[in-house]
């Protein structure tokens, strides 16, 4: 540990200080993160008057495991993480598959308009959501959505963000790699399926873990379309727990930890690729 | 997300373009590229070009989902421009930002110079660690810092109570609730930041750093000197797009305190958002929306032209 904290600074009788000093960093940021989940799962083990109680005490009294217990047995939590997990889904499969084509298209294409079409797509990420919130609304209520599942998939599937993350991936592979399969006669759509795709493990397990949580995680849009209780996601699902049992914050705490258990899982198998993708969707 | 394509991959695309050859690479392929394309391009003409039309449309209407529509000109614009509340929100809503954003910078430019100072393997922890509460909703983490602004039980009272400061209602304090919605609101925000600006000092050529060592310089003066200066456009990025996404925030505003108290938390989207759900006519809520729109962009130029202008080192 001292030694990895010393990295590559120099010797001397001030190091200890310094490592010291980092250590101390270190520690801020992981408490920083980490707490806030560590706090919510340890108040999901609390009696409900315990929560609250002052002086403040980390650990509960008793370990109350019979809140996760009530939260797991409650149907209205289970139908709203089978909704979610399934909208999560296929949000993300169907967002690889319509935006890895159009990045491939944008990539390695030439076509009528191409220019015009381009500039039509990363437009789109120019216009704030709150000015078409509403008349999305519309358009979806036309098109008899609204308190379906895939009124949390279909509207933001098509993402220029997306197609423009996937296509930078795209113009860095070699050209001459697809020559070869060019030469032996394959088309265009061959050469997509069978060299493109199989190389966009990485890039799709970024792109489909960023929708998958945005899909997750979406809570807004769902209040406006998802009006049927039956039918709410699982964010819909805890701002309706709070907000009816005022009272029951450890419940609701137990509720909260188990509705991020599965995107942690997620993200702790996948961590390597996500950290590398944030970097490179940031700036390059 | 970057929006724009760096001028270094235009030069690549067009040297690809250019290239003669045999395989037809300048041929032009159009049955099978709209025919790619036509999943992407279907959804976001029915989902935003097409609303955006009929925003656009309807932005001089009075109208609702259930009356016809009456044309009234520019009237929900002006009636927009001459609400004090929508103003009152704006200005909200940057000064949300304003105490957002900065913090947001110098923790992630610390968490940066820390990450590059220790060996690989903390630097990976450290990079794992901080991008955690990103993949958390805004949701849960509005619901778990409500906990910790309790009154009086909550930890921020416990923890101002051992600075021998007394319990605060946070949340519930006009001069307290907008500050209190930065934390979670830079909690969430911080991994992709701290990440960027992490990239962005490794992209500093090493050798920099060298000469100014063997020059004497010590780590504040390097960081002075060689970090700050070549990192200008990084700066002005997360600015720029700390900016506009804080002036749009909503999820946790909404969730936290839906405005209060005494609308002390009401910022520009929310605002619009209640006046959406709430008002018997939708012109006004969208021509809002629009105004917005505007505003920001016009900060944004601003903003751009500001640390642009006072560039000292040619990036």
């Amino acid at each position: 540990m001292a030694q990895s904290l010393r990295g590559t600074t120099g010797k001397g009788p001030r190091v200890w200080g310094l490592v010291a000093f980092k250590l101390l960093l270190v520690a801020g940021f992981v408490v920083a993160t980490v707490f806030p989940l560590l706090w919510m799962a340890v108040c999901g083990l609390k009696e409900k008057n315990e929560v609250t109680r002052t002086p403040f005490k980390f650990f509960p009294e008793v370990f109350k495991w019979e809140n996760y217990k009530q939260i797991l047995d409650d149907p209205a939590f289970i139908r709203s993480i089978g909704i979610t997990f399934t909208v999560a889904i296929l949000f993300a499969l169907g967002s690889l598959v319509v935006n890895s084509m159009a990045a491939y298209v944008f990539a390695r294409l030439e076509f009528i308009f191409k220019r015009v079409a381009w500039v039509v797509v990363i437009g789109t990420m120019f216009i704030p959501w709150m000015t078409i919130l509403l008349t999305s609304f519309l358009v979806v209520s036309e098109l008899h959505l609204v308190n379906k599942i895939w009124v949390l998939i279909l509207p933001a599937m098509a993402s220029a963000g997306q197609i423009f993350f996937i296509r930078q991936f795209y113009l860095g592979i070699p050209s001459s790699l697809e020559e070869a399969a060019l030469i032996d006669g394959a088309s265009r759509f061959q050469v997509f399926l069978r060299i493109f795709v199989p190389m966009s493990k990485g890039i799709f397990v970024v792109s489909g873990m960023s929708v998958f949580l945005a899909g997750w995680n979406t809570y807004v849009w769902a209040v406006i379309t998802m009006s049927d209780p039956k039918m709410y996601v699982i964010q819909q699902y805890l701002t309706q727990f709070r907000g009816e049992r005022t009272t029951e914050l450890g419940l609701l705490m137990a509720a909260a930890t188990l509705s991020v258990i599965p995107v942690l899982i997620l993200y702790f198998i996948f961590q390597r690729q996500i950290v590398q993708g944030a970097r490179l969707s940031g700036f390059k | 997300m970057a929006l724009e394509t760096s001028p270094a991959e235009s030069r690549r695309v067009r040297k690809q373009k250019a290239k003669p050859s045999s395989l037809g690479i300048g041929r032009r392929h159009n049955l099978l590229a709209y025919g790619m394309l036509a999943p992407a391009l279907i959804g976001l003409s029915i989902f935003v070009i097409w609303p955006l039309i009929r925003a656009i449309y309807l932005c001089f209407y009075e109208w609702n989902f259930y009356k016809s529509n009456r044309f009234v000109g520019w009237r929900n614009f002006t009636n927009v421009l001459k609400d004090d509340e929508f103003w009152n929100s704006v200005i909200r809503g940057f000064r949300f930002t304003c105490m957002v954003v900065p913090v947001m910078l110098i923790i992630a430019f610390i968490f940066g110079a820390l990450a590059r100072s220790v060996g690989a393997k903390l630097s990976g922890f450290l990079k794992a660690i901080i991008y955690i509460p990103t993949v958390i909703s805004g949701v849960v983490a509005s619901l778990v810092f409500q906990m910790i602004y309790q009154y009086p039980g909550g930890i921020a009272n416990w923890l101002v109570g051992v600075f021998g400061v007394e319990a605060q209602g946070w949340l519930a304090d006009t001069k307290l609730a907008l500050a209190a919605l930065t934390l979670p609101t830079i909690w969430v925000g911080i991994g992709l930041t701290a990440l960027i600006m992490l990239s962005a000092m490794n992209d500093v050529p090493e050798s920099y750093y060298e000469a100014a060592k063997l020059d004497g310089a010590g780590w504040f003066r390097q960081q002075r000197y060689i970090t700050l200066p070549q990192m200008k456009n990084i700066f002005l990025y997360l600015v720029v797009t700390g900016f506009t996404a804080n002036m749009q925030a909503l999820e946790i505003p909404m969730v936290m305190t839906d405005g209060g108290p005494a609308k002390s938390t009401l910022v520009p989207n929310l605002y619009i958002f209640q006046h959406f759900r709430f008002d018997a006519t939708k012109g006004f809520s969208m021509a809002a929306a629009f105004i917005l729109f505007l505003v920001m962009g016009g900060i944004s130029i601003l903003i751009f032209r500001l640390l642009q202008s006072e560039k000292a080192v040619d990036v």
